[in-house]
């Protein structure tokens, strides 16, 4: 068993029962994405069922590890809203939209980017975060060179 | 369509409480104030309403202890949790009730100790926020939990795609701040605001700084209305309800997932409709401004403005009193107080009674005035009025 040796304080994701699937993916630092059957439409934040035509057939595909994006919106936070928050200022809360799924958008942190870099439209990849020994965070990088 | 009611129903009183950092009172004897300031306005007796209603988070006091304190024992109370865009609503749903013949005049309110007491957004527990909001999972982990950084999130993307720059927003607080000038009972009286000095201020949550940021106050709000027969009892003018869209919505609950899009732009297309007027025959404008970007926004969704020029409209002066919309002339929420919208329609109401008349504060000659509520990029309400 890992040791964790700072205890994380930032909130968590609890998982319930419509988004399971996308944080267990997490977890094992991998990406997937909630879609429906029927009109083919992906969803995220996932649901009970499509969002777009109501279906309930609605189910899961898996994207792997190289998750490309770039990003379509951002704030930059100067104060913490949340625990855990205060040691990491300022803050860059993104929007990604998917390169290969351009209709969903993830929110996720900027991470190692200055804020002079930071634009609409730079290219960020997803990358993971252990936070506890069994939940991993998707966050975003830029892409380098 | 609504439109069978236009003309039928109006605002006949409004008052509010003293405004403060720190009221050392309960929502209850501001709601008193508020509500017994809107009776005296409209020349009316605490018995002649039979319906009370006010909006919430958790942080008032309820319809039935106003009722009560007022030594009247309603017919109706509604206690809803809700914050911007609820004024509209519980207008709609007092228009509804009294035409259903159930209630003939309501009074509706928004009592808070915002600034000494519960304040909007703070100190919830995330796991909470987590539950409570849609999607929360995917949001609250990355520490947005303050609705400057939800709503910022689609002001950085509209302003990348229709050039709107932070000077731009500026100009909607300066806009606003100069009202507040001219307004005795506006928190920043005193305060004015320089361009010069709104963009030395630094950020909070980009693109926001404090002063595109709402106020936080202590104050009770109310309101009454009831039918145009009705309304030649009172003493006051009346102001006619020509047009509502009560509550509308964006497509997906959790909205960040189009951020392209806001409950706003459905609003507009019903509530002029309803009202059968278009946005040049609209003389004085209360618009939702619990931040600055969030007015912008409004301006594009009810069509004051192109989609592009926004920015220059506002920066041409036209939100200040003598320019070709004047929006938030007693200050709005960013410099005369807060109380989730209602101060808003509060002023828009007394405009268009030309209260103001003979003073720097009059819009002159205003017949026709809108007043719009933001809940969010989400929900959303409007109505329009007339003198």
């Amino acid at each position: 068993m890992k040791h964790v040796t700072t205890a994380y304080q930032k909130p968590i994701p609890l998982k319930d029962q419509d988004n399971q699937p996308y944080w267990d993916a997490a977890d094992k630092h991998q990406l997937a994405l909630q879609k429906c059957d029927d009109c083919q439409a992906y969803a995220h934040p996932p649901g009970p069922s499509c969002a777009k035509c109501g279906s309930e057939n609605v189910s899961w595909e898996n994207f792997g590890d190289d998750i490309q994006a770039t990003v379509y919106s951002y704030v930059v936070s100067y104060r913490p809203f949340l625990p855990g928050f205060q040691n990491e200022l300022p803050t860059i809360i993104a929007l990604a939209q998917l390169d290969d799924v351009p209709e969903v958008k993830i929110m996720g942190n900027i991470l190692h980017c200055e804020e002079k870099e930071l634009k609409i439209g730079l290219p960020i990849q997803m990358t993971w975060v252990d936070i506890t020994e069994d939940r991993a965070l998707p966050q975003w990088v830029p892409v380098t060179n | 369509m609504m439109g069978n009611i236009k003309d039928r129903y109006a605002i006949v009183g409004v008052g509010e409480s003293k405004r403060s950092r720190k009221s050392g009172t309960t929502p209850l004897h501001l709601a008193l104030d508020a509500a017994r300031a809107a009776i005296e306005d409209a020349g009316l007796k605490a018995t002649d309403i039979d319906g009370f209603m006010n909006y919430n988070e958790n942080d008032s006091c309820t319809s039935h202890q106003l009722a009560t304190y007022l030594g009247v024992r309603p017919k109706y109370v509604k206690d809803i949790q809700g914050g911007g865009a609820s004024t509209e609503m519980l207008i709609a749903d007092a228009v509804s009730l009294i035409e259903s013949g159930m209630l003939t005049t309501v009074l509706i309110y928004r009592s808070m100790n915002g600034s000494s007491g519960t304040r909007v957004g703070r100190g919830y527990d995330p796991d909470m926020l987590q539950g409570a909001l849609s999607g929360g999972s995917f949001v609250i982990p990355y520490g947005s939990a303050s609705p400057s950084q939800w709503f910022g999130m689609y002001a950085t993307r509209h302003m990348h795609e229709t050039g709107i720059t932070k000077e731009h927003l500026g100009h909607v607080c300066l806009s606003f701040y100069e009202h507040a000038q001219r307004n005795p009972n506006a928190f920043l009286h005193g305060k004015p605001l320089t361009m010069e000095e709104y963009l030395a201020t630094p950020d909070i949550s980009y693109p926001f700084n404090i002063h595109d940021s709402c106020l936080e106050l202590d104050e009770g709000n109310a309101i009454i209305v009831t039918s145009a027969e009705k309304a030649k009892d009172c003493t006051s003018r009346p102001v006619y309800i020509m047009g509502m869209s009560a509550r509308q919505c964006h497509p997906h609950t959790h909205y960040w997932n189009d951020i392209d899009q806001v409950a706003s732009d459905y609003v507009a297309q019903e509530v002029y409709e309803n009202a059968g007027v278009t946005p040049k025959d609209i003389d004085v404008a209360s618009i939702y401004d619990c931040f600055s970007w969030v007015v912008l926004r409004q301006l594009e969704a009810y069509g004051f403005a192109k989609r592009g020029e926004v920015g220059e409209f506002v920066a041409q002066g036209n939100l200040k009193i003598g320019g070709k919309l004047p929006t938030n002339t007693a200050g709005g929420m960013l410099s005369e107080g807060y109380t989730h919208g209602m101060n808003n329609a509060l002023e828009i109401v007394r405009q268009l009674r030309h209260d103001y008349k003979g003073t720097d504060r009059q819009v002159e000659d205003c017949k026709i005035g809108i007043c719009t509520g933001w809940a969010g990029p989400d929900i959303a309400g409007a109505m329009i009025l007339r003198n």
